[in-house]
């Protein structure tokens, strides 16, 4: 196995944004949950996208990740401008090349873990990478769980088996929505490990939504939005430097006295 | 608490919806039934009341003894007294037709017919015949026609009217004519006076009808003397009990289609319940009771099944109200009302019921709301969990339903082809037998369907990727998927055995000529025992006039006396016995000095070398003298009929001077046996021939049968068309229930195409696995009921109907197809952005 580690070098971006605008509604009810973001996500790197509510952070990744339309402006996920794409040509981008990681795991309950984590490749009715398939296991200590179905796995075992099928098809980029707003504090310390052993040992690229501190500092860098733009980028972060950037976040976002 | 029940069901519409069409079909069907049961009694009561004219008496019930008969015509009160009882004349013009004639009446007070085209008979050598026949047997007044009474002599009649029935009393018996009394005695029919057992009196002036029936009633016991009114009244309560049979039957079939809503409904309540896990637990937590839980899911559905009840009412009332209309432009030859009547029964019977079964099939969803523990809105909202499988004391019962519904059913089935004579009795405890054993198999429906759809799922899930999620998302709520493929299962059931009874009917209704008649027609002379002779120039030219017939074998024939018995026997030439005989029948064993000996003939146990003598004819009629003895080889065959076979040669020997007393007739392929033998019939020189056809009996049968089949399968249709929306229900309701897992799969690389197909699959997985159980069902009950039907006559054959099977699961797999339709547009429009949603 590979253990080398990656750093985020000259590589082209696994992901990017370049005035990409998302509007809800229309005329004086029209809400910008995007306005206008230029950001770029390092390939081979784990990145968190963080903000308060309604910053727009969710929105940002669903139009990254191929989830959702952009208003205008563009998104690009490596060469391919997603923004572009049409509704199959997106199904096909998400089922090849995107893995996603859920809050809520979203498991198929009628599948054993093993079934669950299979799927991608079986829609896409690629051939299994057993040794890749074997080494995810081991990683996310699965070993003993493949056949359990997901009634039978806790929330910090539910949300591993969703990491491995979000892994399984080696995608250029996986987007994690709030993956440990599920679970408590020691399962979500394992999940966010394992995320950042998979960038790291693996070689995967990972983008995480979130707006937990401490689940930030696990990841290389932290995007901070707000108000649809970006407001602030932490290299390196450890929860302090989070909570103090959030802490800036809030002065220049809120100057009214509450 | 009724606030928030309604609320809760505006927020449901969508899901209750095919709930409401289903309970909406059923209840629609009900009304139309009854409804048209209604009309059925009231064209029946306006007919009778036809039937007794403008008569102020009516003495019925019985025979009349002639000094009664002579005290009603001397009763001063009465002017004028007719019996009732119309004979049939066999009308000849180039065709044959049976007609009912009246006597003219004696007095028009009396007679129901009027003449609407020429004169009414007056002398016994003319007639006045129906529009109907006049125009079957092209006649018009002025020609003359034979008519005889069906056994007896032919005479010449000259039509001198045609008959009007403007009350349409006798239309149900496709018209009435009129002859003269005097033609009634000509023709050497009986006397109605003297078989009649109604009477029609008319009053003498200034007697009032109550009047004259009191004068009346003192002088006749063998009947009841009644007003007109009376009697019409009595005749109906009497008749209406046929009538009421009918209209049970069509219940029953409503019955089953509401029986069918009741497992759609129950299937509904059942998700939302699920769905309203979150709610109801929140409102049990801010101090709700069980009670008034149970009682908001109760007063939900007794809602849902009123309103929709209604509309079905509404529905069917319009039906019935349409197709009598139709009837009506149709010019249908029976007095119809224009508008139907609407009776309390009629609303109310559709109302209580649907509104009774929705409740009912509630009852199980409205326990499980109060199940809902208060502690369920504290935590987060899961899919609702997988149900276990129902308990062991319903499988007891089921088993113990099965085994003895199966057991009663089995002995009916055998006790028909042993005790001759109680059918009726059989027939009873089959049926009882038949129905216990499916309540069985229905109520066990939960341990087993799961269980087939299952497998049936796997061997489907190799042929992809939807297949695959499509097999694991039928078994992943076995109690609903289980209730929706039972639900079409029962009409399928229905359906296949009815098709299956019809076949095994029509297969032994054929094999029973086939025993009968050796080949497809036979023409012989009418009176005696088919030895005398017939005219064979004439019948040859007859028969090569008429299209269709295919072979004509002259037969001589004669009665044989052998040491075990008598037999008829015929004569031919071998070639030409072989090319007439149906079939591939053995004529192989035929050779000069052998006889061959039909099936019927097996009690005679003629084998090996025997001996017979044929029996000759007297001078007087009588019989005469045996002829020679002749000692010939008697050959055991399957041959149909009753007459044994010899060649030319050897009937020389046996009876040397026997006429050709037999016409072999085989008919082409494609011919219409029915045609042929009106073909024949008419180009026959004389009446004294009879013609026989087994082909044409054939295909009437079948004709009569496929009809029966075609009513039955009608009125089943419903039930399988609420079957099919519960199967688009289920659909939709694990639609709105997988909304965040649909999402998550498109989110993952789900094309809606796939998402779709996996709907399809479902679909035609529930649906095709029913067809498939009920198929193997309704055939197994098919065979059954043919057995204890038709044991009693023959040996039953058990016929497949394969062109139908296929046909049941052809339709239902498209059904399902179409059923995962609107399913599938509803999931593929989810947005995969859904999967992200935490709630």
């Amino acid at each position: 196995m590979d253990t080398t580690v990656y750093r985020p070098v000259d590589l082209p971006p696994a992901s990017s944004a370049r005035a990409l605008t998302k509007v809800y509604g229309r005329g004086a009810a029209a809400v910008h949950a995007l306005d206008g973001v230029d950001v770029d996500f390092a390939a081979g790197a784990f990145t968190a996208i963080m903000g308060p509510s309604g910053s727009g952070k969710s929105t940002l990744m669903h139009v990254l990740a191929g989830l959702d339309q952009a208003t205008s402006g563009t998104a690009r996920l490596g060469d391919t401008e997603i923004t572009a794409l049409g509704d199959d040509a997106l199904t096909r981008l998400r089922r090849d090349r995107v893995g996603f990681v859920f809050q809520s795991f979203n498991l198929l309950p009628m599948f054993t873990a093993e079934q669950n984590i299979l799927l991608p490749l079986e829609l896409a009715g690629a051939p299994v990478d057993r040794e890749w398939f074997d080494t995810l296991v081991e990683t996310l200590g699965l070993g003993q769980r493949l056949t359990h179905r997901p009634s039978e796995l806790s929330g910090g075992q539910q949300q591993r088996v969703a990491i491995a099928r979000a892994l399984i098809a080696r995608p250029d980029v996986v987007f994690a929505d709030e993956p440990t707003g599920n679970l408590d504090s020691r399962s979500g310390a394992e999940v966010l490990s394992f995320l950042r052993r998979s960038v790291r040992e693996l070689g995967r690229t990972i983008i995480m939504v979130t707006h937990d501190p401490t689940a930030a500092a696990y990841a290389d860098r932290v995007v901070m939005l707000a108000d649809g733009r970006i407001a602030g980028d932490i290299d390196d972060p450890t929860p302090e430097s989070v909570l103090m950037g959030l802490d800036a976040l809030r002065a220049l976002d809120q100057p009214v006295v509450r | 608490m009724l606030r928030l029940t309604l609320a809760q069901m505006r927020r449901s519409l969508g899901r209750l919806s095919a709930a409401a069409v289903a309970i909406a079909i059923g209840a629609a069907f009900l009304a139309a039934t009854l409804i048209a049961g209604g009309v059925i009694t009231r064209t029946g009561y306006d007919a009778v009341t036809a039937q007794y004219a403008r008569a102020d008496v009516v003495v019925s019930g019985g025979v009349l003894t002639p000094a009664e008969r002579r005290a009603i015509h001397d009763q001063p009160t009465v002017a004028f007294a007719d019996p009732l009882a119309p004979p049939s004349l066999e009308i000849r013009h180039g065709r044959t037709r049976l007609q009912m004639v009246l006597p003219v009446p004696s007095d028009p007070r009396l007679g129901t017919l009027t003449v609407a085209h020429g004169t009414a008979p007056r002398t016994p050598n003319e007639i006045a015949l129906p529009p109907a026949t006049a125009s079957a047997l092209g006649i018009d007044v002025g020609d003359t026609v034979e008519a005889r009474e069906p056994s007896g002599q032919l005479a010449d009649l000259v039509v001198v009217g045609i008959t009007d029935d403007p009350r349409h009393a006798w239309s149900q018996f496709g018209g009435a004519g009129l002859v003269t009394p005097g033609a009634v005695q000509q023709l050497g029919l009986d006397d109605p006076a003297e078989v009649a057992d109604t009477y029609l009196v008319a009053a003498a002036a200034g007697v009032t009808p109550t009047e004259l029936r009191d004068s009346l009633s003192p002088l006749i016991d063998s009947a009841t003397v009644m007003t007109r009114d009376e009697a019409a009244s009595a005749k109906i309560s009497e008749m209406s009990n046929g009538d009421d049979f009918l209209l049970a039957s069509v219940l029953g079939f409503a019955a089953v289609a509401l029986l069918v809503a009741a497992l759609v409904i129950a299937n509904t309540f059942q998700v939302l319940v699920a769905q309203r896990a979150h709610t109801l637990a929140l409102l049990r937590c801010v101090g709700a009771t069980k009670g008034q839980l149970r009682r908001s899911v109760l007063l939900e559905a007794a809602i849902l099944g009123f309103g929709s009840a209604l509309v079905g009412l509404v529905a069917g009332t319009v039906l019935a109200q349409t197709a009598l209309a139709a009837l009506n432009r149709a010019e249908v030859d029976a007095p119809l009302p224009s508008m139907v009547q609407i009776t309390p029964a009629v609303v109310l019977v559709p109302l209580l019921v649907g509104t009774l079964v929705t409740v009912l099939s509630a009852l199980v969803p409205a326990r499980e709301a109060t199940r809902v523990a208060p502690v369920a809105a504290l935590r987060p909202v899961d899919a609702p969990a997988v149900r276990a499988l129902a308990g062991r004391v319903r499988l007891a019962i089921s088993l113990l339903f099965v085994a003895g519904g199966a057991g009663l059913l089995v002995l009916a089935a055998l006790m028909a082809n042993r005790v001759p004579g109680s059918a009726n009795y059989l027939l009873g405890v089959g049926m009882l037998g038949g129905a216990v054993s499916f309540l069985g198999v229905l109520l066990g429906a939960v341990f087993w369907v799961p269980r087939i759809v299952a497998l049936v799922g796997r061997a489907l899930a190799s042929t992809g990727t939807s297949a695959k999620l499509a097999a694991a998302n039928t078994v992943r709520n076995p109690r609903r998927t289980a209730a929706t493929s039972t639900a079409l299962l029962i009409g399928v059931t229905l359906v296949v055995m009815m098709s299956t009874g019809a076949a095994s009917a029509r297969t032994t209704m054929s094999r029973e000529l086939d025993d009968h008649y050796p080949v497809d027609l036979l023409v012989d002379q009418a009176f005696g025992d088919g030895t005398q002779a017939i005219d064979v120039t004439g019948v040859r030219q007859a028969l090569g006039r008429v299209d269709g017939v295919r072979k004509v074998v002259f037969l001589r024939e004669v009665v044989v006396n052998s040491d075990n018995g008598s037999l008829p026997l015929v004569g031919g030439d071998r070639e030409d016995i072989a090319a007439v005989l149906r079939g591939d029948a053995p004529v192989a064993g035929l050779a000069d000095d052998t006889i061959l000996v039909p099936a019927s003939a097996k009690d005679l146990h003629l084998t090996g070398d025997v001996k017979v003598r044929a029996e000759t004819r007297a001078a007087d009629g009588g019989t005469g003298p045996d002829g020679p003895s002749v000692e010939v080889h008697a050959v055991g065959s399957d041959l149909g009929g009753y007459q044994a076979i010899v060649t030319n040669a050897t009937f020389d020997r046996i009876a040397p001077d026997a006429p050709v007393s037999s016409v072999w007739v085989s008919l082409d392929p494609d011919a219409d046996p029915g045609e042929v033998l009106q073909d024949v019939r008419s180009a026959l020189p004389d009446g004294t021939l009879e013609v026989v056809s087994a082909a044409a009996q054939r295909v009437s049968d079948a004709r009569f049968v496929d009809t029966m089949l075609g009513i039955v399968i009608g009125l089943l249709a419903v039930a399988v068309v609420i079957a099919l929306i519960g199967v688009a229900n289920t659909l939709s309701l694990s639609v709105l229930e997988r909304r965040r897992e649909s999402a998550t799969l498109r989110a993952i690389g789900l094309s809606r195409r796939q998402l779709r197909w996996m709907l399809a699959v479902e679909g035609m997985l529930i649906a095709g696995v029913g067809a498939l159980l009920g198929a193997g069902l309704g055939l197994l009950y098919g065979w059954a009921g043919s057995a204890v039907i038709f044991g009693s006559l023959e040996e039953v054959v058990l016929s497949v109907p394969w062109r139908d099977l296929l046909l049941v699961m052809l339709v239902a797999l498209v059904a399902g197809l179409l059923a995962s339709v609107l399913p599938g547009r509803t999931a593929a429009r989810t947005s995969p952005v859904a999967a992200l949603a935490v709630d």
